[in-house]
């Protein structure tokens, strides 16, 4: 039910350059797994270097979104795939997108990073950060983990989890405010480190499209600007109707 | 066993004349002959008939039926068709218990491991593989291992299909959950990879390189102070007499004690990462006559030291950390060679990449201490070595240059005979057409002489 029928093609060439693009994007989703982690630790342990390291490397993430750009175009060319493969093609177009934008905001909060590096760092601010850090960096690990699996169910589930990050984004600003209250001359710090927060909470909403690509995928639903729950229940439906 | 065939091929045509006969003669008593004959075939006909029915539809539910009784040809079919069916069930509950039986061991390892098909596809894992890796059984299988284990690092390593190496990852960043890899190929492109949780390992090493860091950066503040008091006490006029003998030792002691701190401090700067180092281009020629002229200068007359250059080429590094590793190795000659002996220095290239070797009269080293001379402060006499002093450090300093640049260590030696250490770098770290050099260390290897 919750995997696509991938093994009856006549050509098997098909199938290969299917699998091999497949795989380039969860390299690509793993690299930028990679850039956000680095980027979150730089800021959290004010290392410059490393912040500068994840701002300069972001350049393989967009070389990579090209890469694997021109293949779909060729395979959408060549092969002219039609009903899953083609929504395979078509998610994985879009979802190189978000990946590439999930990138820019590593690099964001790398540059910030290396920044702020140089500046005194507050006690407990980045325990904030650190902690939705954490909580990015898990729902974009589960929602690749399930575009690699195919899971419509974990990708709504994950789906779910960020309202979490939302929270959490609410709290820190309102946190934010009341420490600029307190002393104007934190202000300056404090809007970079909304910045990282803001970039952070994009990052999720990215991930939150990635899964529903893989729903997408798996169904041939499209459950964009539609709240979860209806998905839910409309995808509750389909599965007793099978 | 079976009867032989042809009896009972004859015997099976003779009941059919037979048969045949007996519905002659029936025939002959009604008056009609051919009729009598035609019917008893078809008689006969009907009955095998019915047992190839009978056959069939054993064969369809052989498990629950009982074979069928019938006589003849077909009771030979049977008993064949039933032997072979034993057989083969024999056969396959075996293999079904040796299967079970492998996976109930496997499932007991103590490391994951994983079975990939050429294109990398996870065909089957056992019960610590899915553990440590994040797997999930029924619906994993299929899927491209490092699409899951998302690691760039991990990636590169299954693509290079270089397996005799292992390799030690932190799948995810900011955890100290440590896994080392080690691949095996099989079949036709197929890979077994065991994987093994190393994080304590990894945290000890860590610890234990912080340590050596901290201890001899922490060291190093009162040792300069009390170097710097003795060097004043040992230049002053007013020392007593009786007391101008063990300050001297004592400064001697406390420079040793310098050296070796900076070394160990040198080795974990170099321990720190495993990257390679780009560096520049080095005239290997220059560099090796300046070693020469400062061994030279040392030890005045105490041994003949020759240079040999037999290619013009120059090697890509790092010019202070090369510097020191040849350094240390011409030194090391210097210092366990007697007076009079001949230390050579030696650069070529072949098809292999470039050699640096340095070659010594000495009185060699016997083939047990070879594979530990790299290690931190091994001696190969303990009660001899101090007096040449050294720290201890040197070769361990050398392996870890080399091997940031690509590079390793070869020892030969036989007691008596001498010894030969030598460099071997790889053919993508030579230059054709060094550029003299000089450098950000302010160190120059100009020919001066």
């Amino acid at each position: 039910m919750d995997t696509i029928e991938r093994s009856q093609h006549i050509s098997r060439r098909f199938n290969e350059d299917l699998e091999r693009v497949r795989s380039q994007v969860l390299n690509m989703g793993g690299f930028v797994e990679q850039q956000l982690a680095k980027a979150v630790s730089a800021l959290v342990e004010g290392d410059s270097t490393l912040g500068e390291t994840v701002a300069r490397d972001d350049f393989e993430v967009n070389r990579m979104e090209v890469s694997i750009d021109e293949e779909c175009s060729r395979i959408l060319a060549t092969r002219a795939p039609a009903a899953s493969d083609l929504r395979l093609i078509v998610a994985i177009i879009k979802a190189i997108t978000d990946l590439e934008r999930m990138g820019d905001e590593c690099e964001k909060i790398g540059y910030i990073a290396s920044r702020l590096a140089t500046q005194e760092r507050p006690a407990d601010k980045y325990r904030e950060i650190k902690h939705l850090g954490r909580v990015v960096q898990n729902i974009v690990h589960d929602s690749l983990d399930a575009f690699a699996r195919m899971d419509a169910e974990a990708a709504l589930k994950v789906a779910r989890q960020d309202r979490l990050v939302d929270e959490e984004y609410e709290a820190i600003q309102r946190q934010s405010i009341t420490f600029m209250m307190e002393d104007p001359r934190n202000i300056r710090r404090t809007l970079d480190v909304m910045w990282v927060v803001r970039a952070l909470e994009r990052i999720g909403d990215h991930a939150k499209n990635i899964c529903e690509y893989v729903i997408f995928m798996v169904y041939g639903k499209d459950i964009r600007h539609v709240k979860l729950e209806d998905v839910e229940s409309q995808l509750a439906q389909r599965g007793a109707k099978n | 066993m079976l009867r032989n065939p042809f009896e009972d091929w004859g015997f099976a045509l003779w009941r059919v004349l037979l048969v045949a006969g007996l519905g002659a003669l029936v025939g002959l008593f009604v008056g009609r002959l051919w009729w009598g004959i035609a019917g008893a075939l078809a008689i006969e006909l009907a009955r095998q008939l019915a047992n190839l029915n009978d056959f069939l539809d054993w064969m369809r539910r052989r498990n629950r039926r009982d074979p069928p009784d019938s006589g003849g040809r077909w009771g030979d079919a049977v008993s064949l068709v039933s032997r072979l069916h034993r057989r083969k069930q024999f056969h396959k509950q075996r293999i079904l218990r040796l299967f079970r039986e492998l996976r109930r061991s496997t499932a007991s390892m103590p490391d994951g491991v994983v079975a990939l098909n050429a294109d990398r596809e996870i065909l089957w894992f056992n019960r610590k593989a899915a553990e440590l890796l994040g797997l999930r059984r029924k619906t994993d299988f299929g899927i491209n291992l490092a699409s899951l284990l998302r690691v760039p690092e991990f990636a590169r390593y299954l693509e290079k299909g270089e397996f005799s190496s292992s390799l030690r990852i932190k799948p995810r960043i900011g955890e100290p959950t440590c896994l080392e890899f080690q691949g095996a190929p099989y079949g036709e492109g197929q890979l077994f990879l065991l994987v093994r949780d190393v994080t304590r390992q990894a945290q000890l090493e860590t610890m234990r390189k912080d340590f050596v860091a901290n201890a001899s950066h922490e060291l190093r503040s009162p040792l300069t102070v009390i170097a710097g008091y003795l060097e004043t006490l040992s230049l002053g006029d007013d020392l007593p007499e009786d007391l101008r003998v063990p300050i001297q030792e004592m400064r001697r002691q406390s420079d040793r004690m310098t050296a070796i701190v900076s070394d160990l401090l040198e080795l974990s700067r170099l321990e720190a990462s495993d990257e390679q180092v780009l560096g520049q281009p080095i005239d290997v020629a220059a560099l090796l006559a300046v070693l020469r002229k400062d061994l030279v200068t040392r030890d005045v007359g105490k041994h003949e030291v020759s240079v040999s250059i037999e290619a013009p080429d120059g090697l890509m590094g790092d010019i202070g950390l090369i510097h020191s590793a040849f350094w240390n190795l011409a030194d090391n000659a210097a210092k366990y060679t007697p007076a009079g002996g001949k230390i050579e220095l030696r650069w070529w290239v072949d098809e292999l990449g470039g050699h640096f070797a340095v070659i010594d009269t000495g009185p060699g080293i016997s083939p047990e201490h070879l594979p530990r001379l790299t290690e931190r402060f091994y001696r190969v006499d303990p009660g001899r070595a101090r007096d040449t002093g050294g720290s201890g450090l040197g070769l361990a300093i050398v392996r870890y240059v080399l091997q940031r640049h690509g590079a390793e260590l070869r020892i030969e030696s036989e007691e008596g005979q001498g010894s030969t250490f030598a460099c071997h770098f790889p053919r993508t770290r030579l230059v054709r057409e060094p550029v003299a050099l000089t450098d950000d260390s302010g160190y120059s290897p100009i020919i001066g002489d």
